[in-house]
């Protein structure tokens, strides 16, 4: 079966400072992958780089996302294709409406799909029925797009996006960071339902925490900018039980 | 129902789509000008003795004024001498009905999307047409007598209304104000006229569109708007020229005057002919506007999406003269290529408890330089004054420049003046997360400056809120990547 | 902002200068390239003009009847030592340099202390022995302003100062210039070079004290000069008489990584213009200027502030502040200049004004002038009457309306004295501003807070 994401061997760079130093990992359809590590160990670069944010330089290695080179896709062509980034710090666009923002994105992700654009009604529809699904309410929606909305309420507003845009592969940048239990309870709700044969999903944490809602198939663990360990759930409980450092130093050893 | 981004695109396959020029027979003064030019123009308009007087008193004015040299703008000296006063379009007289239009011009109009018909698109709104120096339409006249409510080209107006010309023409923006303006009152050819009587609330948008079809000339034309006690009107000015490899020259005036509780609402869409991207051709919008706070409670209101023109230096004023008077200006200027803007307000507060407030949003992109120049000036009579003044520069690329000269000048202590400003580079955090979401670069950036400039485009009438939306992706077009 | 046409930008130079000048060059009989020096700076004097109120840079302020007529050269006049008392700042330590009308008075002086980090020469005394240095830093800065060129022609005195290489002071310097005179109007030019080498640090006291109801005119020019990682604190006390004009122009230069942090309080003068051009030459650099400015009666206090950021990565800030009373008249004329290719330029502009008089009048032009987009460029400018909010909380906790009026603009104030550098200085500002805000002001200094309420 061909993987969803295959890296191989990827390096990457921030200023001239190396941070990926060699990551290779494999996401099949279907798969839920997570990625913990410590602070500063290379994570949420990953994720900007699949992503492809241009301050994040790849110096070596390759990314295939189905049978097409990623790394050789602009932003929006990797959106297109069905890559999704939940960020860690959404970012705030004063004056351009929640809703409005989500419908352009929606449109432009169908046609390059060749499909038809949504029509109002229905994007209406799908978008307050998901919205109240995830507790978003609609003046929420109503608002500029993240602007003045609490940390949680940017998670939530970003699960709702994934959950319109219907992305492949979904990489989750510490969505659970600043959640309270309830809203870390909604925001997996958010994501299990849209686990499907089909999509991959690939988050990435600092904490267990988010594993007990969303269970992985697999776990890494990220180092250094290296996978220095993959294994099963299990390996998330380990880590939560032991503590990175125990588990860095031992690495280190 | 397109959104705005699609609309973009649908446009943005052109660059400039208002530049095609109207094959019409053409009746023009030759090149130049001298009293003889002045007395000639006042006479092919019938006008009185008291105008042609009033104009010959502007031109000697002007003749001994200096252009002006404070401004940011740049460019090459202007020969007056080489430009022909006056261009019409030849008809024997002024159509009856708008039947009687001649076709070519019709359909210019129709080309530009604003067809001369009092039906579909424009159901909501009366437009004066002015074809290089003439009114060549007016539409909703009839509608708009039944109230009193009179909207006539400038001409028709000293003819059919001399005691209300004569009383303010010249009473806001006075001949000898400035250089341009004394040059404009010399030569005015036409514009649009309105009086709105006591207590008439103006059931549509008034609208004036100017057309430089003509080679060669300039546009001088001249706008006066009176809103009696307790009237209200919504005034909209849109405007357009062919692409010329010369630069032309559009002066004009525009003078509005508020009584007692009455409020006017001026709204701008310039879109002349920007030149070039290497800076060829292209209008030069030297324009004074001024409005009048005279009554007590009056209101006047200022919003301009400016995104045309080789070089826009204009600043749209209120002397709030009437106690709790009110002034505002909403601006949005964006500059790409050379285009140079040097633009903003002069708020001068009089009366007791004036307000005004003044939101500008500048956009510089490519080589471009985009300034924001304003005055707010407090004088010792103007008791309880208050001024708030938000200023925001948006630069994209490191080419362009973004100027901000506020002068604010107070002389009574019970005012109140605020100004704040900011200048940055559009957000790379915004872009890349629009992008992420499947949004291309290009239309990420009219989705930001859009969401930038939502404060000054909330304050235009809906029929022009969609054509500006619709600029402002078009003028940033390739000031990225 | 439309200017009238054909309204002149300057007016001529009253003929006396002419005479003045003819008078010290004949007094001084320099040799060839100081005297070209001076008359060509005397010169393009006379060729810029006194500027008008048509002139942008002096749209708010005219500067022609203070300055256009005839003044004479002022002569260093005896002051009592313990009039100076109050002035001297800096502590026991500090070196010192007095300036009696502009002439340098050794009598007065504290230079005992100066070792090999710090050169100081008084400028007569380096006319004397090098003029050539002298005539080659006077043709260095024309800044196409009139009053700098008269500097030029007429300076008589001032000093040359500079601080070797990694040479970190403890110890402040003073620069402090008394002005006075009898009936005659009178006029001094002193300048100030000042060099501080790569990695030098220093803290200048500059103070200008007006004794006497003469009228007087001091035109100072500064040329500043920071290299690499230099560092200098600079307050600035200006507490001219009620006839005194000061123009204090200071021209600067800060290379990559220095900071220069100056804090400027006017109490008294006439007419204060600071005017100061600021360049950003090297990659890091930071400056910080701040001022407060309480005009009074019928007096002026006008500054003009430039500054250039031509490197990336630099940092200025500009936060001016004026309380204005009776028909006094605050001018701030401020503009942040980020050429092309400073990127990553932090540049901040403030300028808040209490309008306390009936006839008070304050004018304010915050520019930014941006010419590189990677850029975090913001101004502001507000203008009122003390808040009334404010107000109303402290007299409802008790204070009467004066006690209350008084606090709050001491409040406003004690933001920038409390950013002086010198702890004398910050003394010395507190008092005089105190004393400026009426006598329920000193009941709440001397008294603690809870004291008082």
């Amino acid at each position: 079966m061909t993987a969803l994401l295959e890296i191989e061997n990827l390096h990457a760079r921030v200023d001239g400072k190396p941070i990926l130093k060699g990551v290779s990992l494999s996401i099949a359809p279907g798969e839920v992958h997570a990625i913990m590590g410590p602070n500063g160990s290379g994570k949420s670069t990953l994720a900007f780089v699949l992503a492809g944010h241009e301050a994040y330089e790849v110096t070596d290695g390759s990314i295939r996302f189905g049978d097409e080179d990623l790394l050789a896709m602009e932003p929006e062509e990797r959106a297109h294709a069905g890559l999704f980034l939940a960020m860690q710090y959404p970012v705030e666009i004063p004056g351009v409406g929640n809703l409005y923002f989500l419908r352009q994105a929606l449109n432009a992700v169908r046609k390059a799909r060749g499909l038809e654009e949504i029509s109002a009604a229905e994007f209406l529809r799908k978008a307050r029925e998901e919205a109240r699904r995830l507790g978003i309410g609609e003046e929420l929606l109503k608002r500029d797009l993240n602007v003045g909305f609490s940390g949680g309420e940017k998670k939530r507003n970003e699960i709702l996006q994934m959950a319109l845009l219907e992305p492949r592969l979904a990489v989750l940048d510490e969505t659970d960071s600043g959640l309270d239990i309830d809203a870390l309870r909604v925001v997996a709700e958010g994501v299990n339902r849209m686990r499907s044969p089909e999509r991959g999903f690939l988050v990435i944490t600092h904490y267990q925490r988010l594993l007990e809602y969303i269970v992985p198939d697999v776990v890494h663990v990220m180092v250094d900018g290296r996978i220095r360990r993959t294994g099963g759930p299990e390996l998330a409980r380990e880590l939560e039980a032991r503590g990175y450092e125990a588990f860095v130093g031992r690495l280190a050893a | 129902m397109a959104t705005a981004i699609e609309t973009v695109r649908e446009v943005t396959a052109s660059e400039y789509k208002y530049g095609f020029t109207t094959p019409v027979e053409e009746e023009r003064f030759p090149p130049g000008l001298n009293e003889d030019v002045v007395r000639r123009l006042s006479e092919r308009k019938g006008e009185p003795a008291w105008l042609t007087e009033w104009r010959l008193a502007a031109f000697r004015r002007w003749q001994q004024m200096e252009m002006p040299d404070w401004q940011k703008v740049k460019f090459p000296p202007i020969d007056f001498q080489a430009i022909s006063y006056f261009a019409a379009p030849k008809q024997k007289v002024r159509p009856k009905s708008l039947d009687e239009i001649d076709p070519e011009i019709r359909r210019t109009y129709d080309k530009l999307g604003i067809p001369i018909r009092e039906q579909e698109i424009l159901a909501g709104v009366a437009v004066d047409y002015v074809f290089d120096s003439v009114s060549v339409a007016t539409t909703f006249k009839k509608k708009l007598e039944e109230l009193g409510i009179i909207f006539c080209s400038i001409s028709e107006a000293v003819r059919e209304h001399p005691e209300l010309v004569r009383k303010y023409l010249g009473s806001v923006v006075p001949p000898g104000d400035n250089f341009f303006a004394a040059l404009n009152s010399a030569v005015f050819s036409d514009g649009s006229f309105v009086y709105v009587p006591k207590g008439v609330r103006c059931p549509m948008e008034l609208s004036t569109y100017f057309r430089i079809n003509a080679a060669g000339t300039g546009q001088f034309e001249r706008t006066l708007i009176i809103a009696d006690e307790g009237s209200y009107v919504s005034y909209l000015e849109g405007c357009t020229a062919p692409m010329r490899d010369e630069h032309q020259l559009h002066a004009a005036v525009v003078e509005l005057i508020a009584l007692d509780d009455a409020e006017i609402k001026y709204s701008t869409v310039q879109n002349w002919y920007p030149g070039d991207k290497e800076g060829r051709g292209g209008i030069y919008n030297f324009v004074t506007k001024r409005g009048l706070c005279r009554g007590r409670r009056s209101k006047i209101s200022w919003t301009q999406v400016e995104t045309g023109s080789a070089i826009t230096w204009k600043y749209p004023s209120c002397i709030l003269q009437g106690d709790d008077s009110v002034g505002e200006f909403y601006s949005v200027a964006v500059t790409n290529h050379h285009q140079q803007a040097d633009t903003g307000t002069k708020m001068i507060h009089i009366g007791k408890r004036t307000r005004s407030r003044i939101v500008s949003k500048g956009i510089a992109a490519g080589r471009s330089d985009n300034t924001y120049r304003g005055l707010v000036r407090v004088l010792k009579s103007a008791e309880g004054a208050r001024n708030h003044t938000q200023c925001d520069s948006l630069l994209i690329g490191e080419h362009c420049g973004a100027h901000t000269i506020p002068y604010i000048e107070v002389a009574n202590r019970s005012a109140r003046c605020e100004h704040e400003a900011t200048t940055s580079k559009i957000s790379e955090d915004q872009l890349f997360y629009c992008r992420q979401r499947g949004i291309s670069e290009e239309d990420a950036v009219a989705l930001i400056v859009n969401g930038f400039c939502r404060e000054v485009m909330n304050e235009l009438p809906m029929e022009f809120a969609v054509e500006a939306k619709k600029l402002l992706g078009i003028s940033l077009e390739g000031s990225v990547g | 902002m439309a200017e009238r046409i054909g309204r002149r930008r300057q007016i001529a130079p009253d003929p006396s200068f002419a005479a003045r000048f003819e008078e010290l060059t004949r007094r001084l009989s320099e040799p060839q390239p100081l005297a070209q020096a001076r008359a060509r700076a005397f010169a393009r004097f006379f060729e810029l003009g006194i500027p008008t109120r048509r002139d942008e840079a002096w749209k708010f302020t005219d500067v022609t009847r203070a300055v256009n007529r005839p003044m004479r050269l002022a002569e260093p006049r005896p002051v009592a030592v313990e009039l100076l008392a109050p002035y001297r700042l800096g502590g026991e330590q500090a070196h010192r340099l007095v300036f009696l009308n502009g002439r340098f008075a050794p009598e007065l002086s504290d230079c005992a202390r100066l070792d090999g980090r710090i050169t100081v020469t008084s400028l007569a005394e380096l006319a004397r022995t090098r003029p050539e240095l002298l005539a080659h830093s006077l043709d260095a800065l024309d800044d196409g302003r009139s009053f700098t060129a008269l500097n030029a022609a007429l300076v008589e005195d001032g000093a040359w100062i500079e601080l070797a290489a990694g040479s970190q002071l403890a110890e402040p310097l003073q620069l402090l210039f008394i002005t006075s005179g009898r009936e005659e109007a009178v006029m001094a030019h002193p300048r100030c070079i000042l060099r501080l080498g790569p990695a030098c640090a220093l803290t200048l006291i500059e103070t200008h004290v007006g004794l006497g109801e003469a009228a007087a005119l001091t035109n100072l020019v500064v040329q500043l000069s920071l290299a690499e990682g230099a560092f200098l604190a600079h307050d600035r006390l200006a507490f001219a008489g009620a006839n005194q004009t000061l123009l204090a122009k200071l021209d600067g230069e800060l290379h990559a990584r220095s900071r220069y942090c100056q804090t400027t309080v006017v109490v008294g003068g006439a007419l204060v213009r600071t005017e100061q051009e600021l360049r950003i030459e090297g990659a890091e650099a930071e400056c910080l200027l701040a001022g407060v400015a309480l005009p009074r009666a019928h007096e002026t206090v006008d500054n003009f502030v430039r500054v250039h950021h031509r490197a990336g990565g630099s940092h200025s800030d500009q936060h001016f502040k004026s309380i204005v009373a009776d028909r006094g008249h605050h001018v701030f004329a401020g503009k942040i200049i980020v050429h092309p290719g400073a990127q990553k330029t932090n540049a901040y502009q403030k300028n808040d004004n209490l309008l306390l008089g009936d006839n008070a009048e304050v004018d304010t032009k915050p520019e930014l002038e941006i010419y590189a987009d990677d850029v975090k460029c913001s101004h502001g400018a507000t203008c009122s009457d003390l808040d009334a909010s404010a107000l109303f909380y402290l007299r409802a906790r008790g204070l009467d309306l004066e006690t209350s009026r008084a606090l709050l603009m001491h409040a406003f104030a004690r933001e920038v004295i409390d950013r002086l550098r010198d702890e004398s200085a910050r003394a010395l500002a507190e008092r005089m501003v105190t004393a400026r805000l009426g006598e329920r002001a000193p009941l709440l200094r001397a008294e603690p807070l809870e004291e008082a309420s």
